[in-house]
């Protein structure tokens, strides 16, 4: 089997593998240029009739009542969030998993520490009522 | 001759013309019956796909193009103007139908005799309702107007010249159009042949001709024993009505107004029969009557015993139009509506009601409608313009809920216009977070005044109305009428003619069923099931197309039998139906019954009780969910229908779920029933050969001459019905439908009442939904299958 051939960059600073500055420079550039051009154009191109109507809510053909700033009870917010905890300590416990026999013990207790603040966190969360489903609250 | 600029901006024009005329985003606005062919344009078949417009927004933001289909309303008219402003340019107006291009069949005093007198309009699409093809003709011509007439590329660029949107004008009565459908110059010769058809034709030969008196009734056992104990609890302040004037259709008893809650409390709770059921409550203007009726009004109170099949009328005579009469809310609360109802259309009053407002009309609305004074036509009032759109405003939501909502509740505005209100209807919710603490109804959106239209119309011109009360349900509809008139009148209908009036009747059951599976399941949030649906749908359309010719509103009910005889090949097709549909609703059941998302959203959600929805006045498909085995198909059949071996399906929990599989099983139900009609199809005449009030058949029309007389008089004149009143209800795929005819012994009907399922399901829905939350409320609502047309007239 032949040798493959050895990886000779034509231009040294654009080497994927020997990364400088210039490539990241010029990739924001174009970034930023592309931007600048989207941004330009939707705005240059969008004709703007502000009219008393458009600038109103749109609430099913009615003049709103009310005001639109209000307080805004979302019981399962708390809920989502706490979730959303347990989301991220899923990944983390998932790769530990899979690394499992490489780290032993101290990785297991390290692994527990962990989980156990977490649990003390989940049970402060409930002792404050955060697991309450209260749909009033705040009104 | 073009100028360079033109010219060197037309490359770019042609581009963005292109991209846009092939990419118009259509909004998701209905007001009535030509939405349901919009819709059908978008679903499999027709698919509006095709022309790059198959996204319906459901915002006005993200809309370019507005289809006004269906009938203007003066109430819905600054909402379709203030949704149409805040449309973002450039923007068109296509006006679809009839209704919205000039009012059409609907002069009459809610209407806005074209939409084009406050909207610019672009493209108008004849037909009532046009068909889904006639919608994408309409959208081809915007096209070829986009492509022709606009220069948008000097305006997208921000320089002087160039043109883009549609037109800007609306037109102006008497100036840039006339409402005068023969085009200008005819002023001071009345329309649409009025003279001929107004209450009061000076002449009419139909005046001395003689009728049969109506038929009358004679009492059952139950029916005497009811008779006797009114008259022995409430002594002269209840008599039974004997004698010529007896209605032969159910007993009648006069009451006094002063007695009349006790009375109705007394056949709710005490009487030898009990009545459940508030049938229906309104009221009749006498001021008019040929020979002078010697009072002003009459209250009609209409009441229905489920227990012992059999209905009772309570008639309160009034002295004056003014006057009041204790309310009936005490004993049943869905006296509520009818009694605001009564209250607006004819200036009574009810003492003790505790919501007194208006009900259909706007709170700004001047006037009594229905009373005999009123002026019904729009044409001879004043066009509508921009100025009562400003001045018509719907009202505030506040104003609405009164005193139910609370200091720290929002406000919100479900509707007119929404996705899952199924129409233009305005619901209006207290929230505490997403509970709904209080829920406050605006119903009038949609209100045609087709009960005024029915006392100038004869008796014949009236049947294509009564199509359009429920849009989805046809034929149904018409049966309703029919069967009213026949019973007023005594009229026989031969056999052929009343198994086809059962048949196509349960094929618009099926469609009207199918429609609610599709949108039902929308609405939850599952997309395919209407694609299905409607492709279901189309079939029996289809059948219904072949034998009369039309989809929606075919009319094809007529007094004493049918438009026309059933055609060639129409058994062939209902028999290729019969026998795929058992395996699409095996479909349907596979796919979405067992659904668990299907079954969180609504087992246990919107439940109410089977008394609540007796009480309340509640019918069809929504009542048999609670538990109550109760269709009048069944109970007391009409027509052919006891000839027919069928089940009533039910389900005890009321809830959304119980809805649902009940109107399931009442598609294949009706199945049966169109099997067994087709399969057992007499033989004979389709029209009676009473030809006193009926039509003659077609066939002999042409053919001897006394029997194009009778075609000829009938059709211009109309039949004179012998004076009387009479009250039939049919099950309508909705509920209970019921048309009460008051005959002062004219070519027209001198009172046109629809009670209508829609009116009293509906009344009951706050009770259902208040304390459930928003997602609950779409599920309830997509559940519960109500119409507008239906609820307003």
């Amino acid at each position: 089997m032949p040798q493959p051939l050895a990886y000779v960059p034509l231009d040294a600073p654009f080497s994927p593998w020997n990364p400088g500055a210039l490539p990241l420079l010029i990739y924001v550039g174009i970034v930023c240029g592309v931007m600048a051009v989207i941004l330009f154009l939707s705005g240059f191109l969008t004709r703007r009739r502000p009219s008393p109507a458009k600038q109103q809510p749109y609430e099913c053909g009615i003049v709103p009542t009310g005001p639109g700033r209000f307080r805004y009870p979302v019981p399962f917010f708390l809920v989502a969030v706490l979730f959303l905890l347990f989301d991220v300590e899923t990944a983390y416990i998932i790769a530990y998993a899979a690394a499992w026999p490489d780290l032993g013990l101290s990785g297991y207790l390290r692994m527990a520490v962990f989980i156990v603040i977490l649990g003390i966190g989940l049970a402060y969360a409930w002792s404050k009522g955060a697991l309450d489903w209260d749909e009033e609250e705040g009104l | 001759m073009t100028s360079t600029a033109d010219q060197l901006f037309r490359p770019a024009d042609a581009v963005i013309n292109w991209a846009r005329k092939n990419s118009l985003w259509p909004f998701f606005f209905g007001l009535s019956c030509c939405f349901v062919e919009e819709a059908t344009a978008w679903g499999p078949r027709y698919d509006i796909a095709r022309f790059g417009s198959e996204v319906f927004r459901g915002s006005p933001r993200q809309a370019d193009v507005l289809i006004v289909s269906g009938t203007m309303f003066k109430k819905i008219a600054p909402v379709a103007l203030q949704l149409y402003e805040q449309m973002s340019d450039p923007k068109w107006v296509i006006s679809m139908g009839s209704c919205s291009n000039s009012g059409g069949m609907y002069d009459v005093y809610s209407v806005v005799q074209g939409s084009d007198q406050i909207l610019p309009v672009d493209v108008y699409i004849p037909g009532c309702p046009p068909r889904p093809e006639a919608v994408f003709e309409g959208l081809m011509l915007l096209q070829k107007k986009i492509d022709a007439g606009e220069r948008p590329a000097r305006p997208v660029l921000h320089l002087p010249g160039g043109s883009q949107g549609g037109r800007e004008d609306f037109l102006v009565d008497g100036q840039t159009k006339a409402r005068d459908t023969r085009g200008p110059g005819y002023a001071g010769i009345p329309i649409r042949g009025t003279a001929a058809t107004e209450p009061r034709f000076a002449g009419s030969r139909a005046e001395v001709l003689w009728t049969p008196p109506a038929p009358g009734l004679t009492l059952s056992r139950e029916q005497e024993v009811l008779a006797a104990d009114l008259a022995a609890v409430f002594g002269g302040d209840a008599t039974l009505v004997t004698g010529q004037d007896a209605p032969g259709d159910m007993p009648t008893f006069e009451v006094a107004p002063a007695r009349i809650p006790e009375v109705l409390d007394h056949l709710k709770r005490k009487a030898p029969t009990r009545f459940e059921r508030l049938e229906d409550l309104t009221a009749i203007d006498e001021t008019a009557r040929k020979a002078p009726a010697g009072r002003e009004a009459t209250a009609v109170y209409t009441l229905t015993s489920l227990s012992a099949a059999t209905m009772v009328r309570l008639l309160c005579p009034l002295p004056s139009r003014e006057a009041a009469l204790p309310t009936a809310t005490g004993v049943w609360s869905a006296a509520n509506w009818y009694e605001r109802e009564a209250a607006e259309m004819f200036g009574l009053r009810f003492d003790g009601h505790p919501d007194p407002r208006r009900l259909l009309t706007h709170r700004d609305w001047v006037g009594h409608p229905l009373r005999k004074d009123y002026e019904g036509r729009a044409t001879n009032m004043p066009a509508f313009t921009r100025e009562d759109c400003a001045r018509l405003a719907p009202v505030d939501a506040a104003e609405i809920l009164g005193e139910r909502a609370k200091d720290g509740d929002y406000l919100l505005n479900f509707g007119p216009h929404h996705y899952a209100t199924h129409g233009i209807i305005r619901f209006v919710m207290a929230l505490r977070g997403e509970r709904i603490k209080a829920m406050g109804i605006d119903i009038g959106y949609h209100h045609r005044g087709v009960e005024k239209i029915g006392e100038r119309q004869t008796w014949h011109q009236f049947i294509p109305y009564t199509d359009r009360v429920d849009y989805l349900s046809g034929i149904a509809n018409n049966l309703s009428y029919v069967t009213a008139v026949e019973k007023l009148a005594g009229i026989e209908v031969p056999p052929r003619a009343a198994y086809a009036r059962v048949m196509l009747s349960e094929l618009f059951r099926l469609s009207n069923h199918l429609m609610y599976f599709g949108t039902f399941l929308q609405d939850l949030g599952m997309m395919s099931p209407i694609f299905y649906a409607l492709r279901e749908r189309e079939m029996v359309l289809d059948i219904i197309e072949t034998i009369t010719g039309g989809r929606l509103h075919p009319s094809w009910l007529r007094l004493g039998g049918l438009a026309a005889d059933l055609p060639e090949g129409w058994k062939e097709q209902v028999a290729a139906f019969v026998k795929i549909f058992p395996g699409r609703l095996k479909e349907y059941h596979a796919g979405v019954t067992k659904n668990p998302i299907v079954k969180a959203r609504t087992k246990g959600v919107g439940g109410i009780t089977a008394a609540q929805a007796t009480d309340r006045g509640v019918t069809g498909p929504n009542l048999r969910a609670a538990g109550v085995s109760w269709d009048r198909r069944k109970a007391m059949p009409y027509g052919a229908y006891a000839d027919f071996d069928f089940d009533v399906p039910t389900r005890q929990n009321g809830d959304c779920y119980d809805r649902y599989l009940v109107r399931m099983d009442e598609m294949r139900e009706s199945l049966r029933i169109i099997e067994q009609a087709a399969a057992r199809m007499p033989e004979g005449r389709y029209l009676s050969a009473d030809s006193r009030y009926c039509l003659p058949q077609k066939d002999a029309a042409l053919k001897d001459i006394e029997s194009l007389i009778h075609h000829f008089v009938n059709v211009t004149r109309g039949p004179r019905l012998p004076s009387g009143m009479a009250y039939a209800a049919t099950e309508a795929p909705r509920g209970e439908q019921g048309y009460f005819v008051v005959s002062d012994g004219g070519c027209h009907a001198y009172r046109m009442r629809i009670r209508t399922p829609g009116f009293a399901n509906v009344q009951a829905l706050p009770h259902i939904i208040e304390g459930l939350s928003i997602a609950d409320c779409v599920a309830v609502l997509a559940s519960y299958d109500y119409i507008l047309p239906d609820i307003d007239r």
